[in-house]
């Protein structure tokens, strides 16, 4: 936002009637809210209008924390372990780049992986079991559609950009229609595709000998056929990024390898990759959020079931809410998650004014 | 300005010069591979839409011939009796109207809210412009999951749920909307309004005239991805509306899930999903171009 001197300053007042009638609605449906959820955090606030009583920092002790807490080093340690080599391969690049952000981000991840050897001891158990195994679940459901979506996003985008043949164009239309749907829609085919009784899926199986599976019934099979159908509603979202990148190669690149003598292969891997850097890193840390925040899918398939297997952070926060009316309650899960994903928005800020 | 997407990729110059000087098996060989690659993308692009043509084929099946077979593509016993039904006899019709009603004004609000302040952040220097621009970029990272209950407790406190402006007012707090038009604006030279506002044009004259005209891409872009995403919402009016008759068809048609399951009326279902999802359809192929330019705009791609 560069200063006009040849016009000067427009006052306030012609500032404000621009902007003012947004910042109005923003600050009471965005920053208030946000104020306020902080507040309720801090109180046992139920919904049927009683006061609200003051609880401190009760409701987050009972989210986090548990009876008989023990803290080893052995608990969780394969995901402390890949903490600890992720701590120190950005501590590798801080000491390189001198960059304190960096080293922030190294004693942050150093204290996760201390936080996370603090479990129930034998006798003892959390106080919120369910919000853990939603917290797993999500991470769960994360690190299945994340790299699914994003390789399919480009495989499709490579498929329909496809330089050597023309008209590739028109299967993006396809490819992306899924996307429009609205998540009611896109669940009620998806629980008749997925029903062992009459769905398609079972149907072609059967050409197979395979006998009806009841994939949303199964504690294993349930969240990733949850992943599979995200994956086909949102894939869409991805291929419109890649092929918005692929456009932004220059093509001189191309002719250039070529020329150089390079195969499919090489040009894709010191072409292609290398210019999709930045929308794969931006789609990376949007595909994480939407993870993150999965609700629709599972509160409508499954409900959170079979027992638990697709309870995730959203619906179990959507349900100490509104189901059990814990607001308060609802409200630190609800900042939790904020502060989750406001980590990973930082990253994504950062990518955003890095390039162009 | 903004980067038109094109329809084809840009035929690469070496290719074409391939093309003309190639020996005749060369050229064949090329045309088999074109038609290899189109049957296969053909075949995978149909495999990919069969779900939704299996939902358009039962929606247009006799409920008692889905009894007995559901799994064919083609419609049985072809019928619109289902979506006569659908609006005839239950709330389907109502919902979709409210969709109509919430969706519209959210899309028309939100354009020219964010149009207004997305001018003003990126070509009027007023003072605290740039702490007021930060403070809205930092909504970008708030995720609604995060304040829709003080939002539901606000709006209970006034009773003010199960009517429309509950619907569209917290929607239309939209950070990632003035996002794009500031980057908009903020690409169009100064010198546009410069030059009229030497001649006495004031800054409304200057947005009027020159700037909305100007816009009307974007606002477009914008406009299309609003739509969508409020025909598509499904948390907010989930939390706000306890009585059924305000649904909007989203949340609506996920009420009616514990019917999905049942095998009795699978054509009556599948016509009412078609009808919640006909007007996004439509928005889509009509808009295809402005909707995926809204998506990589409001993604900050471009």
């Amino acid at each position: 936002m560069r200063r006009s001197r040849a016009v000067g300053r427009a006052g306030l007042g012609t500032g404000m009637s621009f902007v003012g009638p947004f910042l109005l609605v923003y600050a009471a449906f965005l920053l208030y809210p946000l104020v306020q959820a902080v507040r309720m955090s801090l109180y046992d606030w139920d919904l049927l209008g009683m006061a609200p009583q003051w609880r401190g920092a009760d409701n987050y002790v009972q989210m986090l924390w548990g009876t008989q807490m023990e803290w080893d080093l052995a608990h969780l340690w394969q995901l402390r372990l890949l903490i600890l080599v992720v701590a120190a391969l950005v501590a590798w690049r801080a000491a390189r780049s001198r960059s304190r952000i960096q080293y922030c981000g190294v004693a942050a991840l150093l204290l996760l992986a201390t936080v996370l050897g603090f479990h129930p001891g034998p006798d003892g158990m959390w106080y919120d079991p369910l919000f853990w195994e939603s917290f797993t679940h999500t991470l769960q459901f994360t690190l299945m559609s994340t790299p699914l979506i994003i390789g399919l996003g480009l495989a499709m985008a490579l498929a329909v950009n496809n330089s050597r043949h023309r008209g590739g164009k028109i299967y993006q239309v396809a490819f992306f229609v899924p996307y429009v749907l609205p998540i009611s829609v896109a669940t009620l085919v998806w629980t008749n595709v997925l029903s062992p009784g009459r769905g398609i899926l079972s149907a072609f199986l059967a050409n197979f000998g395979v006998e009806p599976i009841s994939w949303l019934g199964d504690q294993h099979l349930a969240m990733p056929a949850i992943v599979v159908m995200t994956a086909w509603w949102t894939v869409g979202f991805n291929l419109v990024m890649f092929s918005a990148g692929l456009q932004d190669i220059d093509p001189t690149l191309y002719e250039a390898a070529m020329l150089d003598g390079a195969n499919t292969w090489h040009r894709f891997l010191h072409v292609t990759m290398p210019g999709l850097r930045h929308v794969t890193a931006l789609v990376l840390v949007m595909q994480i959020i939407a993870g993150f925040v999965v609700f629709g899918q599972v509160n409508i398939m499954t409900s959170g079931g079979p027992g638990n297997a697709t309870r995730t952070l959203v619906l179990h926060l959507y349900e100490t809410g509104f189901t059990q009316k814990h607001l308060g309650a609802g409200a630190a899960m609800a900042l939790f998650l904020f502060a989750v994903m406001f980590v990973i928005s930082l990253v994504q800020l950062r990518l955003m004014r890095e390039e162009k | 300005m903004v980067t038109q997407i094109s329809r084809s990729a840009p035929p690469v110059e070496a290719d074409r010069l391939a093309e003309n000087a190639a020996e005749r098996p060369r050229s064949r060989r090329r045309i088999a591979g074109s038609v290899v690659y189109h049957v296969l993308m053909a075949v995978c692009a149909f495999i990919w839409l069969v779900p939704l043509f299996w939902m358009l084929s039962m929606s247009l099946s006799k409920d008692e011939a889905l009894r007995v077979n559901a799994s064919s593509l083609i419609p049985q016993d072809f019928t619109f009796e289902n979506f006569r039904n659908a609006f005839a006899i239950s709330l389907v019709g109502r919902w979709f109207l409210n969709s109509v009603i919430v969706t519209a004004s959210t899309t028309v609000l939100t354009v020219a809210l964010c149009t207004m302040a997305g001018y003003a952040f990126a070509q009027v220097p007023f003072k605290g412009r740039a702490v007021l621009y930060a403070l809205v970029l930092g909504g970008l990272m708030v995720p609604f999951e995060a304040v829709f209950i003080p939002l539901f407790t606000m709006f209970a406190g006034v009773d003010q749920h199960n009517t429309y402006h509950a619907l569209v007012l917290p929607r239309l707090a939209s950070a990632l909307g003035v996002f794009v038009m500031t980057q908009f604006f903020s690409k169009v030279p100064k010198e546009y309004s410069e030059a009229a506002m030497v001649d006495g044009a004031g800054r409304w004259t200057v947005f009027f005239r020159i700037m909305v005209p100007l816009a009307r891409p974007a606002m477009l872009s914008l406009g299309i991805i609003v739509f969508v995403w409020s025909w598509n919402d499904y948390i907010w009016p989930l939390v706000s509306v306890s009585d059924r008759e305000m649904f909007t068809i989203t949340p609506g048609l996920a009420s009616l899930k514990l019917q999905w399951s049942n095998a009795q009326n699978l054509g009556s279902i599948m016509a009412r999903g078609v009808v919640g999802a006909a007007p996004v359809l439509i928005v889509f192929l009509l808009f295809q171009r402005h909707l995926i330019r809204g998506i990589t705009l409001s993604s900050g791609e471009k």
